[in-house]
């Protein structure tokens, strides 16, 4: 559920543990990233405002879209930006993200001064003072104390654009692991990268919530007309990847729906079964006993083991049957010959010179 | 009556008597190697005692799950109880706070009631069996001084301070070096205290190298220069008492270079996450809500010897017993149809399938 992201994002971090971190990720065949983004922001921020979050407030690092956005944004949804306690802080590595236009401007720069929650950052290759300039951001918003504050990454797809994969990595690393930061989450393109800046982005990250489109196609290769019909504009599937503690994977689905409003979410209404047959091997047998299996297994009374118990202890020695197993009165020597109406099988010894054993069922010694 | 004996050739290593009571954390192999405990004596059995002294070992991680951490802290807390000295690299800045969670040996002494007594009650029905005394065919379980050799290790309660605040444990950080060469050298420092000679062993010591390709450092993309490290730290560690432990997530890889690292391990072993809540993997398991993950042997290291090591099962269930002790178990699966499916999976390399591949190095 998007419910369960905002919540363990609002909740933030345990002490002595890496922060959350959410990497939502979508592609062209289901374009609605942004969408889901503004919705965690605006549900986290509303939650800093009223309180009820572990962070106190917010950087927003907005790379792809323009600072004023997210204050529209924000507005539109009821969030007091421009209340008197400061809780958000927006660094705009948008506007002049490499420095281009100090370089070509020759008076200085015209920045406006009133403006409270805006910082323009101009070397955003530089990923190092990135990470500083953050923090001490953050640090300004909730003080030096215990509090700690969020960061929102508008698109980490531009971080990649602009330095290594090291960097951007080792960046999510350190805010993960700054003892002030409560969450971190941030938006990705994954057509627009490599497989293993993908794969280095999810492991660092602890959810991952990917958007992908309504009809899902088998073949992740990203042609988005997959179906005769028309892609669906409006609608597409939120699955969500959140590694838990104690190392297991939560894997959640949820259908949302694009409108003029915003996002809504719901949940999936089939559920298809997860391939989970590829993990364990196809063993047939069940080779472990139960407990009701090995309580009876011990109240199994093996053949002699009854034996002893009082009664003499009778060994086989192979002329004889076993008086127990032995009902009817064979004769072992002599050549009287019985009739009876069962139709027995009488064996007549030949002589005694034969060797005890051989003519004896081997069944015989059982004493069951 | 038939005896199980090991069958001796009549070539046997002259092996200098090594001392179990000397030396409580190594014990003898096979061929003339020497094993330490791993730290779970479920591992120790499956690999059929322990690491090797001189192997290479390299378990390979799952990006969603830190189980890998839970083998590595259990190996190195052994070592330390044992003083065996210990050099760790992490990719994170303070590798030192890694010690901090390290498990310290539990106090309850109830591991015999978990395992299936089965061998114990193995019941023969002989007919003179009643004649002598006490029953004759008890299986030896080897208890005698196991729990010298691996001590059970209680995941909550952290190590004493002492056992690492001595210098023999170095710790070093490789997110900042721009290249392995640094952490090369300090291996080979650390190696040349243990080179093997002539004589007994005197002592042992434990390498930990975790999540080795993060990319969070800086060399993570020089891929043939973490495979010749990876190369001479192998061949370096042939030669001494050492065992070399290192993690990395083969995600996070080429194909290639991971196909590489995994024919450079002696023993492989692979931790992988398991769904939470997931219906149908509890139908198909029991025991599923005590799992947290599945480990896979893919090989067992077979130093001086070519004769491969096939075992009865390579996947095999993560527990946390009482949330504090690992436990490594077979997987009871309820029986299914059979239709279909080879009888491992997909479960990856098959363990006889080792050095015969086309490349060599």
């Amino acid at each position: 559920m998007a419910e369960s992201v905002c919540r363990s994002l609002r909740d933030g971090v345990l002490e002595g543990e890496l922060a959350p971190a959410l990497t939502i990720k979508d592609s062209l065949s289901s374009p609605f990233g942004f969408n889901v983004f503004s919705h965690i922001l605006v549900q986290l921020s509303s939650h800093i405002v009223a309180g009820k979050s572990q962070s106190r407030g917010m950087v927003i690092v907005s790379l792809s879209r323009s600072p004023s956005s997210y204050t529209g944004l924000l507005k539109m949804n009821g969030v007091d930006v421009e209340s008197s306690k400061k809780w958000i802080h927006i660094l705009d590595c948008y506007t002049d993200p490499l420095g281009w236009k100090d370089k070509t401007r020759k008076s200085g720069d015209i920045m406006d001064p009133s403006n409270q929650i805006l910082s323009s950052y101009k070397t955003v290759k530089d990923v190092n003072k990135l990470f500083s300039v953050i923090c001490d951001l953050g640090r300004g918003l909730v003080g030096e104390n215990k509090s700690r504050f969020c960061v929102a990454i508008d698109s980490l797809s531009e971080l990649l654009r602009h330095s290594s994969m090291q960097s951007v990595a080792s960046l999510l690393s350190n805010l993960r692991s700054h003892d002030q930061i409560s969450s971190i989450f941030g938006l990705l393109h994954s057509d627009l990268h490599e497989e293993r800046a993908l794969a280095a982005v999810e492991y660092t990250s602890s959810i991952v919530a990917s958007v992908d489109p309504f009809h899902h196609s088998v073949d992740g290769q990203g042609s988005y007309i997959r179906n005769s019909s028309e892609p669906n504009l409006t609608k597409g599937k939120l699955n969500i990847r959140s590694k838990r503690r104690n190392g297991r994977v939560r894997v959640t689905c949820e259908e949302f729906k694009v409108g003029p409003s915003g996002i809504s979410f719901a949940p999936v209404s089939a559920v298809d079964g997860a391939a989970v047959a590829g993990l364990i091997p196809k063993v047939q047998f069940n080779l472990q006993l139960s407990e009701k299996e090995l309580v009876d297994r011990s109240r199994v009374v093996l053949p002699f083991e009854h034996q002893g118990n009082g009664k003499p202890i009778q060994i086989y020695d192979g002329r004889r049957s076993l008086e127990e197993s032995n009902n009817e009165t064979t004769p072992i020597s002599g050549g009287k010959k019985e009739e009876s109406g069962r139709g027995e099988i009488i064996y007549f010894r030949d002589s005694d010179d034969e060797m005890p054993d051989s003519d004896e069922d081997p069944d015989d010694d059982l004493d069951i | 009556m038939a005896t199980t004996r090991t069958r001796v050739s009549s070539f046997s290593h002259n092996v200098s008597s090594l001392k179990s009571s000397q030396h409580p954390g190594l014990k003898n192999g096979p061929n003339g190697t020497t094993f330490v405990s791993s730290g779970i004596s479920d591992l120790d059995k499956i690999l059929g005692g322990g690491f090797s002294l001189g192997s290479l070992v390299m378990i390979m991680e799952d990006a969603e799950a830190p189980h890998h951490m839970l083998l590595l802290r259990n190996f190195m807390s052994q070592g330390l109880l044992h003083r065996q000295p210990l050099l760790y690299a992490s990719p994170s800045k303070d590798p030192r706070a890694f010690l901090g969670t390290l498990p310290s040996p539990g106090s309850s002494k109830d591991d015999t009631s978990h395992k299936p007594s089965h061998e114990k009650d193995l019941r023969i029905a002989w007919q003179y069996k009643k004649y002598f005394g006490e029953p004759q065919l008890n299986i030896n379980t080897n208890n005698g001084g196991h729990h010298d050799y691996c001590n059970d290790l209680d995941l909550r309660k952290p190590l004493e301070r002492h056992f690492f605040t001595s210098n023999n444990v170095d710790c070093v950080s490789i997110q900042n070096s721009p290249n392995l060469d640094a952490l090369k050298d300090r291996c080979a420092e650390f190696l040349a205290q243990f080179s093997r000679n002539e004589g007994s062993i005197s002592s042992a010591g434990r390498i930990a190298i975790q999540s080795f390709c993060s990319p969070q450092c800086k060399y993570s993309d020089m891929e043939w220069h973490m495979l010749s490290f990876i190369r001479s730290l192998k061949g370096m560690a042939r030669s001494s008492n050492v065992v070399v432990v290192v993690t990395f997530p083969p995600s996070l890889l080429s194909p290639s270079c991971s196909k590489r690292l995994q024919h450079m391990a002696d023993t492989l072993l692979s931790v992988r996450a398991i769904p939470d809540e997931d219906k149908e993997l509890a139908k198909l398991l029991t025991g599923y809500q005590d799992m947290v993950g599945l480990l896979n042997v893919h090989k067992v290291a077979r130093l001086n010897t070519q004769v491969p090591v096939i075992l009865d099962a390579t996947t095999f269930s993560i527990k946390l017993q009482k949330r504090r002790f690992l436990v490594f178990e077979c997987l009871n699966q309820a029986p299914v149809d059979g239709s279909g499916g080879s009888s491992y999976g997909n479960s990856g390399v098959c363990s006889t399938s080792t050095k015969a591949g086309p490349l060599d190095f």
